[in-house]
């Protein structure tokens, strides 16, 4: 009774396990019950039980309900792809103009308006790729064709690849200095000789499209959101599901909504990387001392002057993280956008995978993890510059980048104009160095490939057997075990136990959701993958964290190394776990494991490097040893902090489960897949996105539920 | 209405009891009563939408039927291409008496060919099933016990010259035509 009494929280958490395994024991799996079993697939069988919502007919196979909930959101994927084939082509018929027909034309406002949308999209695009690689698509945008065949002088040149990369070099000196300009050059300077240049740009004219896009409309969300309270409340719900919904769910309503290709990868990557900008503009906004907006207010401004003289200006630092945060998911999009026809090195990365050529996918990801690298170091860069107000400079002084550029120019096409004249019956390789006539590794890297497989296969065989069979097969079956009851039991009362009726509620929803869609059972294979990437990655990040937090070198080296790897797209990290271990669950859960241990490592050291130095000291003045400071200091008051590493692990954990369901996984991400290929895919798309969004918000909520309260309790809040 | 002050009066006293006690309990309470709401509501769904024994039945049934239907698949496959004949006297492979009943069990198609040979000796089905259009109504194909024998048969309806009439012909599948994926009646003997 004393034991109750001083540990009430552990005898109901001990309470909760108990009903939870009760359930399970309780509860037989129903003769009937296969895995998967056309449940969401929507075939016809006379077995099925049927209901009616909205006129739509949703199938199902129904069981006990305590073991399988009956779909009742089955209608929901139907209804959206209804809804939007009803929006796309029936709602308000108008007559719009015809250019090319010169005559009025009958068609849907929404499809009129996607379809201007995309074109537009489509100049852009176009009007950047052609400067930066030559054509002829924007002028005759312009023009005409005829005007173009009588004046072929006015085609577009494109820029040689060595001012580009010069230039970058020149950006990246002003920015961040000597470093970041050598690595900029080298960076380019590869890209262009391993023939990666044309992919390289079409993904650049890409980012430089979507990025600037995104940038504005965040940020004037954001100071929507500032300005009034509605606003924010309106889109608070969106920016927490779409923080943690893939962003390759989002692709699938796209298609339905712009097609296939750049234009409609443009417009859903702005979707994608509007809500990080809005969140640290938000924050920027708000971090902004009081002080000094009544100094503003003194001096007499307006609120215009006093959002763009005062407000912003002092929140740069911040915004300006949210514009490295725009780049790098305009380039990750950049990347899964291949899946929806958008051209460069997504693309070609793409087609090397499904082909199976590691090596030629080595190629193209590095030239992808190099940009991603640059345009991260350059973006926070630009966000940690000082503005000098106050310098005296001369002109040359203050334009001396400028200037070198404009001789660079020169330079550049002097040697563009002299490699014409002596590559006279080749290619040009001082203007562009063709995709497949630079220099090529792939052959070196699938023979290593080969290499690895002949020497390593029994072992690597062995291992994957063991890991299948022995650890993977039975934790997915316990997962399918449990029943519906149990796992909402557990859910909801953990919820209560952690945050009280208010968070029992929003988890209880979340799951519900799920449990009432037709995807429970794979939500509960995914949420399997993800827990098992999750645990591992967490004993190695924290492992390794707490390891090099014992070093300030190895501290900063590890962080570097977090930072550099944060920056590559996932999509990456399939690559050399597929050298590796070739098409299996194995690679995808060792994918989830690299990528997921990066928040687990960074949030451990940034945890522990959070305590302040002054308990150190007192530790120290105290007696206590290394071990001690650590477990009995250290530990407990990096917890919250560390917890906030485990919510993002989850976080990355389930993006790359879904990415997975590329290389074969049975869970939502391989339904998403599908999806992508079918014509009424949309619906079924955005409702298991959300489904991957609510099982991440669950997590998300007892976590910083918890990370909250804990922090009350320690004070340190 | 002295009642009915008693009643609240009882009410705030129990309130006031409940808030009195420690936070551990009143938890404790309250993840009770969210365990008992959570089975509550499992059971009224479980009233509405669970089918219990009877899909069990249902299924069971369904994946006999499925387990049948694969085992004579199979059967199927093994038969060599051409015609199946249960009687003596031809070229073609003869059933034995159990592939006879198996085959006839598997089989579900009845070709035109076969139909317009059945109605070579019925004028009026004939009549009716040119007049519309070579239409069927029904096919059946079914093995008799009793007689250890298989019956196919079909049924034919339209107007004939302003008359609606309904005929059913049938007789005994003398002969199959096994085409490596299915087999169908070859030859029905309706004489």
């Amino acid at each position: 009774m004393e034991i109750l009494k001083k540990y009430p929280k552990l005898f109901q958490w001990l309470f909760l396990l108990i009903i939870f395994f009760a359930l399970c024991f309780a509860i037989d799996v129903p003769e009937t019950y296969k895995f998967i079993r056309g449940q969401a697939e929507f075939v016809k069988d006379p077995n099925q039980s049927t209901f009616v919502f909205l006129g739509k007919e949703v199938r199902y196979y129904a069981f006990d309900v305590f073991w399988r909930l009956p779909p009742l959101l089955g209608w929901l994927p139907i209804w959206i792809n209804d809804s939007l084939f009803f929006l796309m082509n029936d709602w308000m018929p108008m007559e719009f103009w015809n250019e090319d027909t010169q005559e009025y034309k009958t068609r849907p406002l929404v499809l009129q308006i996607t379809r201007n949308l995309t074109a537009f999209m489509t100049f852009l695009i176009e009007l950047i790729r052609e400067i930066l690689l030559g054509g002829l698509e924007t002028i005759v945008a312009f023009t005409s064709w005829d005007w173009i065949d009588a004046n072929p002088w006015a085609e577009l040149p494109g820029l040689p690849w060595t001012i580009v990369a010069a230039g970058s070099a020149i950006l990246a000196y002003k920015l961040g200095g000597k470093g970041l300009a050598i690595f900029a050059g080298l960076a380019m300077t590869y890209i262009s000789i391993f023939g990666q240049w044309k992919p390289s740009m079409q993904t650049l004219s890409f980012i430089l499209v979507a990025a600037p896009l995104s940038f504005i409309f965040g940020l004037s969300l954001g100071i929507a959101a500032f300005k009034s309270k509605r606003v924010e409340k309106a889109l608070y719900p969106i920016l927490l599901v779409m923080q943690t919904m893939p962003q390759y769910a989002v692709l699938v309503p796209a298609l339905v909504l712009f097609g296939v290709g750049d234009h409609a990868a443009v417009i859903i990557t702005m979707i994608v990387a509007v809500p990080p900008m809005i969140l640290l503009t938000l924050l920027g906004l708000r971090a902004v001392p009081p002080e000094v907006i009544e100094a503003g207010r003194m001096s007499g401004c307006n609120n215009w002057q006093l959002m763009f003289k005062v407000l912003i200006p002092t929140a740069r630092r911040d915004i300006l993280i949210g514009v490295n945060q725009v780049i790098m998911v305009c380039f990750s999009m950049a990347v899964i956008s291949a899946f929806i026809g958008a051209k460069g090195l997504g693309f070609n990365l793409l087609l090397a995978l499904n082909q199976l050529n590691i090596g030629l996918a080595l190629e193209a990801g590095l030239c992808i993890s190099l940009i991603a690298i640059l345009l991260d170091k350059m973006s926070l860069a630009w966000a940690n510059k000082q503005v000098d107000y106050f310098g005296n400079l001369n002109f040359f002084q203050r334009n001396k980048n400028s200037l070198f550029f404009g001789l660079i120019m020169i330079v550049g096409i002097a040697l563009a104009y002299f490699g014409s004249i002596y590559f006279k019956d080749g290619y040009n390789y001082l203007f562009e160095v063709p995709h497949n006539k630079g220099i090529s590794t792939a052959d070196f890297w699938n023979k290593g490939v080969d290499w690895i497989f002949d020497t390593f296969f029994v072992y690597i065989k062995a291992f994957n057997t063991w890991l299948i069979v022995e650890v993977l097969q039975p934790m997915r079956a316990l997962y399918l075990r449990m029943p519906a009851i149990a796992t909402i039991v557990l859910v909801v009362g953990a919820g209560y136990l952690i945050g009280g009726t208010r968070s029992a509620l929003v988890v209880c929803g979340l799951t519900l959701f799920i449990a009432l869609s037709p995807w429970w059972d794979r939500a509960l294979v995914t949420t399997y993958m993800a827990t098992f990437g999750v645990i591992v990655s967490c004993i190695i990040g924290f492992t390794v964290g707490t390891l090099c937090f014992q070093n300030k070198h190895s501290t900063k080296f590890m962080l570097n190394v977090c930072d550099i790897f944060q920056t590559f797209p996932s999509f990456v990290y399939l690559i050399p776990v597929m050298m590796l271990f070739g098409i299996t669950d194995t690679s995808v859960l060792i994918a989830v494991i690299v990528y997921a241990t990066i928040p687990a490592t960074r949030y451990t050291i940034e945890g522990l490097r959070s305590v302040p130095s002054g308990l150190h000291d007192a530790a120290t003045m105290s007696g206590v040893t290394k071990f001690q400071r650590l477990f009995k200091i250290e530990f407990p008051l990096a917890f919250p902090h560390m917890m906030l590493g485990l919510n993002q692990t989850i976080v990355f954990a389930l993006f790359m489960v879904i990415i997975g369901a590329f290389i074969g996984t049975e869970d939502l991400g391989q339904y998403i897949l599908k999806a992508l290929s079918d014509k009424k895919g949309a619906g079924i798309g955005l409702t298991l996105g959300i489904c991957v969004a609510f099982i991440g918000l669950i997590f998300d909520n007892l976590i910083r539920t918890w990370v909250d309260k804990r922090k009350k309790h320690l004070g340190i809040d | 209405m002295e009642n009915k002050k008693l009643v609240f009066g009882k009410m705030e006293n129990y309130k006031s009891n409940f808030k009195e006690l420690p936070e551990p309990i009143k938890q404790f309470g309250g993840l009770i009563g969210i365990i008992v709401i959570i089975f509550i509501t499992f059971f009224i769904l479980n009233k509405i939408f669970g089918e219990g024994d009877e899909l069990v039945a249902k299924m069971k049934l369904e994946e006999e039927r499925i387990a049948q239907e694969r085992k004579l698949n199979k059967l199927i496959s093994s038969l060599p291409s051409g015609i199946l004949v249960s009687f003596d006297g031809t070229d073609h492979f003869k059933l034995s008496e159990e592939l006879y009943e198996a085959v006839c069990k598997a089989t579900k198609l009845i070709p035109q060919r076969a139909i317009m040979g059945a109605n070579f000796l019925n004028f009026r089905a004939h009549e009716i099933y040119t007049i519309n259009g070579n239409k069927i109504d029904e096919t059946f194909v079914k093995w008799d016990k009793e007689k250890n024998k298989c019956f196919a048969g079909f049924v034919v309806s339209g107007n004939n010259v302003g008359v609606d009439e309904t005929i059913s012909v049938s007789g005994e599948a003398l002969s199959f035509l096994s085409t490596g994926i299915d087999t169908r009646v070859y030859f029905i003997k309706n004489f």
